[in-house]
């Protein structure tokens, strides 16, 4: 009996990626929409589906290391291999409608499979060459696919703004990893954790170590590295600002879970070069308060959604910044916590920028009041739109409820109970704006002249899918969270 | 075969069912409601008179009865919260008292509310069968927060019927002073419940099993634990370790927030404020709250829980000083007024002194004798004002009256009857109930209970009072001349109301003969029949926690110890000479054919007496000078600092959130820049933080 290799996710979505090319170089010039987008929607799903089958199956209990320590696959891996292959799946059947009157449409498919291979390697990555290398297979198509509306002014300026971040934070993160390499002589997790105890150099380590998160920072939409956030999510294509929203940032906090635990153990590099469990505690502070402040303000529903994705960043980080040296059980509780949120958070945000994908589609507008009474045209999908709302704000009508709650829980049980309350105060402040939307879709009147054309049916299933997911979490949070945190104790078990 | 017991939540639901019938049929269909709701009323009340006689002969064997009805709350490793009936003599006797006065009230309701043509009598007589249910519900209650949910049920029934005539300036006013002070105490009672379920994990008046407790047993083990026998319940040890405080503190700080609800209630110094502005309720009502129902209540829950009150010397102190004090201060009161049911409603806040200052002394079947004479006599006494109420054509000044005696004679001797149990002149009701309490009081007061002759001499000298107030009403009301045209042609009055009249006129008369503890100490003669079934059998299952039990408590925990040595002849007569003296006054003054009014040589007494010694106004002045400036600035600090925080860090967000989209100003160049900057900050702290360079 043959047995599949550990990297199958990401082999999937590496071959769906030719695959699409392939049908591209045989048909050049037919319409081929629907082939494409199916063709997309069963690699990321097959991806997504082998990754659950690998942790049902206990794979993910053990690191299988893959060429030469360069790659592993463990728990960690799989599991972000999921929240990526499922939300790539909702963006790229909710764009068969979006991107259908656009041309180059294998390239845009293609791309965002690709961007997707690259986050699910950025799971796996074990050695800061591949972090690197698989960092920016995920970005650099990110790129092209924010500024893909080419005839759109916006967009074409988000994705230049996008990119020039991007390479000022890929410059930054380069140099980190040079001091790092500089100090330890291994580019490898396991041998730089090896090497980094004891050290002598550890100011040039310390500035290498400061300089690799920020470039993790940018990945995950945290200030300071933020700024491209707002722009790029806005003028991008929805699904698109889904897909980079959720994914992105995802596949940027596992990197960053696994370098920092794996090599740089706290309790040797607190002492001598750097404690990023601090570092981490004032970038989370400083995150979730800027992004919840700044969406409180936001007159476009997509900008507010883009600074809540910045928010929820800042939630996540703490999983990072409640780490401590020696408690074992309290880590892994508290960064399986922040795991289980990118998964939750994966679904109610896509589902969230993907009902302002339909809102695009129907051009209806880009403020709040422009969303005035849609429920009273759209009802299933605004429905959905308030269990995302709601949920993002942490009220119990989906996952996100028990997702932050166990986040809360586990920075307080690991001794950060005011880091907490911060957290709680922003969450309480997030009600604010997510019910400004909620409010306008409901209890608005409509303008008369509020017409909506068609019901496209990818993005009405992709938007019911993720909303039915959300609300499922809230029920069957237990298996996900047991994994979430079994992941994560695999990852400190070394 | 079927026993009486399992018919007892019948008792209460019988009157409910008639309750159900006055509102809906006579919201939804009125013409099919036969006197506007009167006949389903009598008829239920009347059921409910029949079975509890029936229960009250069965627990005469001795035998007693509990029952769980329905149980709401299923605690999880903690205590229930359930209904449930517990039918022994005390609650046997309270409910036969309660139907029968319900019963006859109902009956006087033809004469006072349907003859005389009020409008609205569905909502009237459904609102007398929700009362009557209520408190026959809170009589059988087996524990304190069942007792406790249909007292507040007994309130808002009251309520409802003193405010009856909503569209008069005086009732709803009255309605609502009713209900607000007697919510004051009650809000103690509620603390108290809540302490008591805390403290105990039961609120049950009488243990079931082995294994359910009742609360007052759990007590006396936690107090016999602290005098160094057996063992405090765990629970209870528990408890006690949170709240930091002795057993006896705690449990009297328990009965004393319980005794708010009972003082509330049962109109006692300082919240009897409200029974006399009452009297607006139509004058059946008013029969019933003063006889049976809302007051009664308040001394029938202390009788109800007296295995609690018997272990607490204090909190018996304090219950027979303000019983005692309550019945002197109310009894001068009612030397002045002019009103036939103010005099009434002064009256009986003085006999509810009594009946305090009786289960204060350690009489419990003392108090509970009165309570029941003082329900039979007083009833009458409302009743009878309500028969020369029609008959005065709803003029209730005795200025105005006199000379009725030849016009309505089955009222005159009936209320005579009554008159004199009131007043406590042997033969009548009054005189051996209100003598027992007096005794007992005397007798632990002179033993091993100083304190408790306080209470005896102002129970003593409100004696006086009564009888001096009694008689001048009754001879302002009856003898005389006739003051007015309407005295001279009174109106008459139909079987409905003579009929109740004579029941009572009877009982009044006749029902203090049951217990004649002074002629069963002289003569040596086993007649206290009362007493006896009371406290049961000899031997049998009741008699080992009823008044037996009781008197060990007093004994053992309150210290109690009775003066033997005294007579029971002198105490008598003494009590009954001061009556007497005060029926003689008021005789020497006022029946007389033009009687006038005498107040004017009190001098500057008659002021305060008319002023109710300004209880009135210092509540009225602790409502508006105390709790409404406490309130303002409570709502200053909630408008002005709460709030202003609130507001403070909404609009701190919304500024600071337009200063952060002002950074985001679109200029990817400026971006750079501050990113840079950034990094280079975060660098340089944790440089020098981390001792890099």
């Amino acid at each position: 009996m043959v047995e599949l290799p550990p990297l199958t996710p990401q082999i999937v979505l590496g071959v769906t990626a030719i695959v699409l090319f392939g049908v591209d170089i045989v048909a050049p010039n037919t319409r081929k929409n629907g082939l494409l987008a199916g063709i997309s929607a069963a690699g990321t799903s097959l991806a997504a589906a082998t990754a659950v089958w690998f942790l049902a199956a206990g794979t993910g209990d053990f690191r299988f290391v893959q060429f030469d320590g360069a790659l592993v696959v463990d728990a960690l891996s799989l599991f972000f291999a999921f929240i990526v292959g499922s939300v790539a799946t909702l963006v790229v059947v909710a764009s068969y409608d979006y991107v259908r009157e656009e041309d180059h449409l294998a390239e845009f498919y293609s791309l965002v499979i690709l961007a997707a291979t690259g986050m699910t390697l950025m799971a796996s990555a074990n050695s800061l060459v591949t972090v690197f290398v698989a960092l920016e297979l995920a970005s650099l198509p990110s790129y092209a696919l924010v500024a893909f509306l080419k005839t759109n002014r916006g967009s074409v300026e988000a994705g230049l703004k996008y990119f020039l971040i991007g390479a000022l934070s890929s410059a930054v993160m380069a140099y980190g990893i040079s001091l790092i390499y500089a100090t330890t002589g291994t580019l490898l997790l396991d041998d730089i954790a090896a090497a980094v105890t004891g050290t002598e150099l550890g100011g040039v380590l310390g500035l290498g170590i400061v300089m690799l998160a920020g470039g993790f920072a940018f990945k995950t939409a945290s200030v300071p590295f933020h700024f491209w956030a707002p722009e790029a999510y806005e003028g991008a294509p929805a699904p698109i600002s889904a897909f980079l929203s959720s994914a992105s940032k995802a596949a940027g906090f596992a990197v960053a879970f696994r370098v920092f635990t794996t090599a740089f153990p706290l309790d040797a590099v607190a002492a001598t070069a750097v404690d990023w469990s601090l570092l981490f505690v004032v970038l989370a502070v400083v995150t979730m308060t800027l992004g919840n402040f700044a969406a409180a303000t936001q007159d476009t529903v997509k900008r507010m959604l883009a600074y809540s994705s910045i928010g929820h960043a800042g939630y996540v980080l703490m999983g990072l910044a409640a780490l401590q040296s020696g408690a074992t059980d309290a880590n892994s509780f508290v960064l399986g916590a922040s795991m289980t949120h990118l998964l939750v958070y994966g679904f109610m945000n896509t589902g969230a920028f993907l009902f302002v994908a339909l809102a695009e589609y129907w051009d209806v507008g880009r403020t709040f009041e422009d969303y005035n009474g849609l429920a009273t045209r759209a009802p299933v999908a605004c429905v959905a739109m308030t269990v995302f709302m709601f949920s993002l704000a942490g009220l119990p009508v989906g996952g996100g409820f028990l997702s932050k709650y166990l986040l809360f829980a586990g920075t307080v049980q690991a001794g950060f109970a005011w880091l907490a309350a911060v957290a709680a105060i922003n969450s309480a402040l997030s009600l604010y704006y997510y019910s400004r939307v909620v409010k306008a879709i409901w209890i608005e009147d409509p303008s008369d002249d509020l017409t909506l054309r068609g019901t496209p049916t990818g993005l009405y299933t992709a938007v019911i899918a993720a909303g039915v997911a959300t609300v499922v979490l809230l029920v069957a949070f237990d298996p996900v969270a047991q994994t979430a945190i079994h992941a994560a104790e695999v990852l400190f078990a070394l | 075969m079927a026993g009486a017991f399992d018919f007892t939540a019948a008792v209460p639901l019988l009157p409910f069912a008639a309750f159900l019938i006055a509102l809906l049929v006579g919201h939804f269909a009125p013409r099919l409601l036969p006197k506007g709701g009167a006949i389903p009323g009598i008829l239920a009340t009347a059921g409910s008179l029949l079975l509890s006689a029936w229960l009250a002969l069965t627990v005469s064997q001795g035998t007693y009865h509990t029952e769980t009805i329905y149980t709401w709350v299923v605690g999880q490793n903690t205590f229930d919260l359930h209904f449930g009936v517990l039918v022994d003599p005390l609650s046997a006797m309270m409910l036969v008292i309660v139907s029968l006065v319900a019963f006859l009230v109902h009956v006087f309701s033809l004469g006072y509310m349907n003859d005389e043509g009020e409008t609205g009598l569905p909502r009237y007589y459904a609102g007398l069968g929700l009362f009557t249910f209520s408190m026959l519900a809170f009589v059988v209650a087996d524990n304190l927060l069942m007792a406790f949910m249909f007292f507040e049920l007994v309130g808002l029934c009251s309520y409802l019927l003193i405010g009856f005539h909503f569209r008069e300036a005086g009732p709803p006013s009255a309605a609502k002073k009713a209900f607000l002070v007697t919510r004051f105490g009650d809000y103690f009672f509620l603390i108290g419940v809540v302490g008591v379920l805390a403290t105990f994990g039961t609120s049950r008046f009488l243990a079931v099993s082995e294994g359910v407790e009742s609360f007052p047993h759990l007590a006396e083990q936690a107090l016999l634990a602290a005098q160094g026998e057996g063992a405090t319940p765990e629970h209870v040890a528990g408890f006690l370790d949170v709240v930091g405080f002795e057993p006896q503190t705690w449990f009297a700080i328990l009965g004393l927030l319980i005794l708010g609800g009972v003082i509330g209630k049962s109109a006692q110094f300082p919240l009897h404020t409200w029974l006399p502005d009452a009297m607006e309720g139509p004058t059946p009502v008013s029969a019933l709250i003063h006889a049976a129902t809302m007051v009664a209540a308040g001394v029938y829950l202390v009788a109800r829980m007296y295995g609690f009150y018997a272990l607490l010397p204090t909190v018996l102190a304090i219950i027979a000083l303000v019983g005692g004090f309550t019945a002197l201060f109310a009894a001068t009161m009612g030397v002045v007024k002019d009103e036939l049911k103010q005099v009434l409603a002064y009256s009986t806040i003085s006999q509810y002194g009594y009946m305090m200052l009786g289960l204060g002394a350690g009489g419990y079947i003392a108090a509970t004798f009165h309570l029941m004479t003082h329900a039979f006599f007083k009833a009458l006494l409302f009743l009878g004002a309500g028969s020369v109420i029609i008959a005065m054509h709803h003029n209730e000044d005795m200025w105005d009256m006199g000379g009725l005696k030849e016009k309505m004679p089955v009222t005159y001797y009936t209320f005579l009857s009554g008159s004199l149990a009131l007043a406590g002149i042997v033969p009548f009701a009054g005189f051996w109930s209100k003598d027992e309490v007096l005794y007992e009081a005397l007798i632990y007061g002179s033993g091993e209970s100083p304190i408790l002759l306080a209470g005896y001499a102002m129970g003593l000298l409100a004696v006086f009072f009564t009888g001096f107030y009694t008689f001048r009403m009754v001879f302002l009301t009856f003898h005389g001349d006739a003051r007015t045209d309407t005295a001279e042609s009174p109106h008459g009055v139909g079987w409905n109301v003579k009929f109740p009249l004579v029941v009572l006129g009877v009982l009044a008369a006749t029902v203090g003969l049951i217990n004649m503890t002074p002629v069963a100490k002289l003569t040596g003669e086993h007649i206290e029949f009362l007493k006896d079934w009371l406290a049961g059998p000899q031997g049998s299952a009741y008699a080992n926690i009823g008044y037996e039990h009781y008197h060990h408590l007093l004994v053992d925990f309150a210290g109690y110890g009775a003066n033997e040595s005294l007579g029971v002849l002198v105490p008598a007569a003494v009590s009954l000479g001061l009556a007497l003296a005060g029926a003689g006054l008021a005789w020497r003054l006022y029946s007389v054919p033009e009687p006038v009014e005498h107040t004017e040589k009190l001098g500057g007494i008659k002021t305060v007496l008319y002023n109710n010694y300004y209880q009135d106004e210092y509540q009225v002045w602790l409502a508006e000078g105390v709790t409404l400036p406490l309130a303002r600035a409570a709502d200053t600090f909630d408008q002005g600092i709460i709030d202003g925080v609130v507001n403070g860090v909404s609009s701190v967000s919304l500024f600071a959130g337009g200063r952060i989209k002002r950074i985001q100003d679109g200029i990817v160049t400026h971006y750079a820049a501050l990113l840079t900057l950034s990094l280079v900050a975060l660098l340089v702290a944790f440089g020098l933080l981390g001792g890099w360079f």
